[in-house]
């Protein structure tokens, strides 16, 4: 049973001199799974990851990869991390570099050697083998990082805010290969604040602020027990109709209403039948009528208030 | 293990492959070369001959004996001029222009009183040049003493067998026996271990700072500390520089050696002529002392790249660090500020004390070693305390690394380092 869990976290806490940065935090990624760690800045993803990796060791509780006793940098040979802060050696030859990176992961040499020319071939630098970093464009050298970082196919990749730093067209490549490294079985787990990119990759998430777990699951759980109550609306005549339904405060709790469209939250204890029926028996003509899932960073501003959205960036003081 | 390998593998490629690496180590052996050149150079331009006028002021011939004294193989070609005291002003004048048209390098004025009072003028172009000044005052005491005691009518044989000069020829006696070395071969040998100890220490010691400051700044140390300990990389580090250390010293010594060796060929080459040149005596370099050199060299190497390290950890850009490290090169300077103190007296109580306090024995030791015979007791507490000192300051070090290779924003407080050192 636990070995079908490739991250296991029980219960740790991290102080820092001045604040706590993670408390109390327990969560699983199954082996396959497609793992959100979400949060905004600050809430303690970062410092959760580098305990992931054995980089800080936490306080209190225990984390356990793969279903083994060894820490996260004992089996770096089977785990891809991307750090949120990255660099590279820029005096460096690209060939060399990539292979040093994999040979402290591990890797022998000679693997090392072939894994990163197919993989520079495959991300078309393969004329650039011999250069050093420094002469390569910025593109470049966020591929040459992603590599380092996948260049020895491991069974779980950990990327802590992937997404930022990259420039689009690098993002757009980045997630192709993370999405097919994921149809291959590689466990994925990556933090982001930015829940909109978590809602289309992910099929599961945890949601953290200010150290705390909010809520995790499968996404479509998460969606389903913290939604359900949207609907939006859009209608070719009968305004009046409408405006009166929104304005019934036993059905309709609050009302986004932008002329033609309108978005709407329901009653707790409504049904979204109720008001399609009304709109039906007053001849309205519906042009759209939808039952909408909530986003993500709808469910998060809902479950820890618009401020912890805007919290302060404690997790990178805590770091400094 | 291996990945203290990996780590220290790719330092030592990287560095040695650095271009800096390679002009350091060709410009070594250069540099080396014109130490030894540039001295015969030196003596030669100031053998070379000067021409000058010898001028007989009524000095009773002696004037004329001395022009005899300034033959071959003295560097001077002397003519001399016998001048009228009433005239001397006129002949005077027109050889100071002679001197200035380059004619002419000097001229001296000898008068009746040169015997007695010991009184000659020269007036030249050349006088501040020591060498030819030596060379005339030394021939002129020669003369002048030769003079005095003909004068009083002492055999001219006697008075030669009395000017063979003395030399004392000096011999270092080591471990109860004899050495081939001379006293001023000793004293240049300590002098050369000085500086090979002191500039390869903070040489190396300053590129593990700077290589650890690169990490940090370059923000690769977030990737490294994934697959690797802090321990690990910090080794490799430490031990990858410390090879290449080693690779350079290895490489200027055989080269140094060779270019002794063949030191007529390389001045050949030059043209320059070393059959003027002073006999110049190589100090001979015994095993044991190369090995104590050696571990010296690796104990005293450890220690400082340790504490580099640590400042460098410390820190948050090349800028940063070369603050911070100035204590540390401080306790390094300390003892070559003291150097004379120690060749002077190499068993006196400031020598003693400088080679078994740690942070100066891995510079004063050895000098003393090379510079007079030291108990094989104090080597060992030396070398006792000094290995204890190591394993504390790495100990620390390692705690200070580990913490601040992940910290930036400003550098610690002392007791925010106490704190990283206790928590680590």
């Amino acid at each position: 049973m636990t070995s079908d869990l490739v991250i296991e976290i029980d219960n740790i806490t991290k102080r820092f001199a001045g604040h706590t940065a993670v408390r109390e935090l327990s969560l699983s990624v199954p082996r396959g799974a497609v793992y959100g760690l979400l949060g905004p800045n600050g809430a303690g993803k970062t410092t959760s990851i580098r305990m992931m990796m054995n980089i800080t060791v936490p306080d209190a509780g225990r984390i356990q990869l793969f279903g083994l006793p060894a820490s996260g940098r004992d089996l770096s040979h089977r785990i891809g991390y991307l750090p949120e802060e990255r660099g590279l050696y820029r005096k460096m030859q690209v060939l060399d570099l990539l292979v040093f990176l994999a040979e402290a992961k591990g890797v022998p040499r000679r693997d090392a050697k072939r894994l990163t020319q197919e993989w520079l071939e495959q991300l078309g630098l393969s004329e650039w083998t011999r250069k050093r970093v420094n002469d390569l464009s910025k593109g470049m050298q966020q591929k040459v990082q992603f590599i380092s970082t996948v260049l020895h196919d491991p069974e779980l990749l950990i990327l802590d805010e992937p997404f930022s730093g990259f420039d689009p067209v690098n993002t757009q490549l980045m997630k192709d290969v993370v999405v097919r490294l994921a149809r291959r079985g590689t466990t994925v787990l990556f933090s982001t604040h930015i829940m909109e990119q978590a809602e289309k990759l992910c099929d599961s998430v945890c949601i953290i602020a200010r150290g705390r777990k909010v809520v995790d699951g499968k996404t479509a759980d998460v969606k389903r027990r913290h939604g359900g109550r949207h609907v939006i609306l859009s209608v070719e005549d009968g305004r009046p109709v409408v405006q009166r339904i929104l304005a019934d405060r036993a059905l309709v709790a609050k009302a986004d209403d932008y002329g033609q469209y309108a978005e709407v939250e329901l009653h707790p204890g409504a049904d979204p039948q109720q008001i399609l029926t009304e709109l039906v028996r007053n001849d309205v003509r519906v042009s759209r009528f939808e039952i909408a899932e909530p986003t993500l960073n709808k469910i998060f501003i809902d479950l820890v208030g618009p401020d912890a959205v805007t919290a302060r960036a404690e997790e990178d003081q805590g770091n400094a | 293990m291996r990945k203290i390998w990996v780590v220290m593998r790719r330092e030592f490629v990287e560095k040695v492959r650095n271009k800096w690496f390679i002009i350091s180590t060709v410009l070594g052996p250069v540099l080396m070369a014109s130490f030894i050149v540039l001295p015969i150079l030196l003596a030669e331009k100031g053998a070379s001959e000067r021409r000058i006028a010898v001028l007989d002021v009524g000095s009773d011939g002696f004037a004329g004996r001395l022009v005899e004294w300034l033959q071959p193989p003295v560097p001077i070609d002397a003519e001399l001029q016998v001048v009228e005291l009433g005239r001397l002003e006129s002949v005077a004048d027109s050889l100071t222009t002679a001197v200035g048209e380059k004619a002419l390098d000097g001229y001296l004025i000898v008068s009746e009183e040169a015997v007695d009072d010991g009184r000659i003028e020269y007036r030249g172009s050349n006088v501040s040049s020591p060498a030819d000044m030596r060379i005339l005052e030394r021939v002129m005491r020669e003369a002048v003493l030769v003079e005095r005691l003909s004068r009083v009518g002492v055999d001219p044989a006697l008075v030669s067998q009395a000017q063979i000069p003395m030399r004392l020829r000096t011999v270092s006696i080591r471990g109860g026996r004899v050495t081939d070395e001379s006293g001023e071969s000793a004293f240049l040998l300590a002098y050369a271990v000085w500086f090979v100890l002191y500039i390869s220490i903070l040489l190396y010691g300053v590129q593990v700072m700077g290589s650890v400051v690169e990490e940090k700044t370059s923000r690769i140390i977030e990737v490294l500390v994934s697959s690797l300990r802090p321990f690990q990389l910090l080794a490799g580090k430490v031990v990858g520089v410390g090879a290449v250390g080693l690779f350079q010293l290895t490489i200027w010594g055989v080269s140094a050696w060779l270019l002794f060796q063949r030191r007529d060929m390389v001045l050949g080459w030059l043209g320059v002529n070393t059959a003027g040149g002073q006999e110049f005596q190589f100090p001979e370099v015994s095993l044991v002392t190369l090995g104590i050199v050696l571990v010296y060299f690796l104990l005293g190497y450890f220690l400082y790249a340790a504490m580099f390290a640590a400042v460098a950890a410390m820190s948050n850009s090349e800028a940063e660090a070369r603050q911070a490290q100035a204590p540390v090169v401080m306790l390094l300077i300390l003892p070559t500020i003291l150097m004379l103190g120690i060749l002077q007296q190499p068993d006196g109580n400031l020598a003693v004390s400088l080679s078994l306090i740690p942070f100066c024995s891995p510079i004063a030791m050895p000098v003393r070693w090379a510079a007079a015979p030291v108990p094989v007791s104090e080597l060992a507490l030396s070398i006792g305390i000094l290995v204890a000192t190591l394993w504390l300051v790495v100990w620390v070090a390692a705690r200070i690394y580990r913490v601040g290779i992940l910290m930036y924003g400003k550098r610690p407080t002392p007791r925010e380092l106490v704190r990283w050192i206790r928590t680590a």
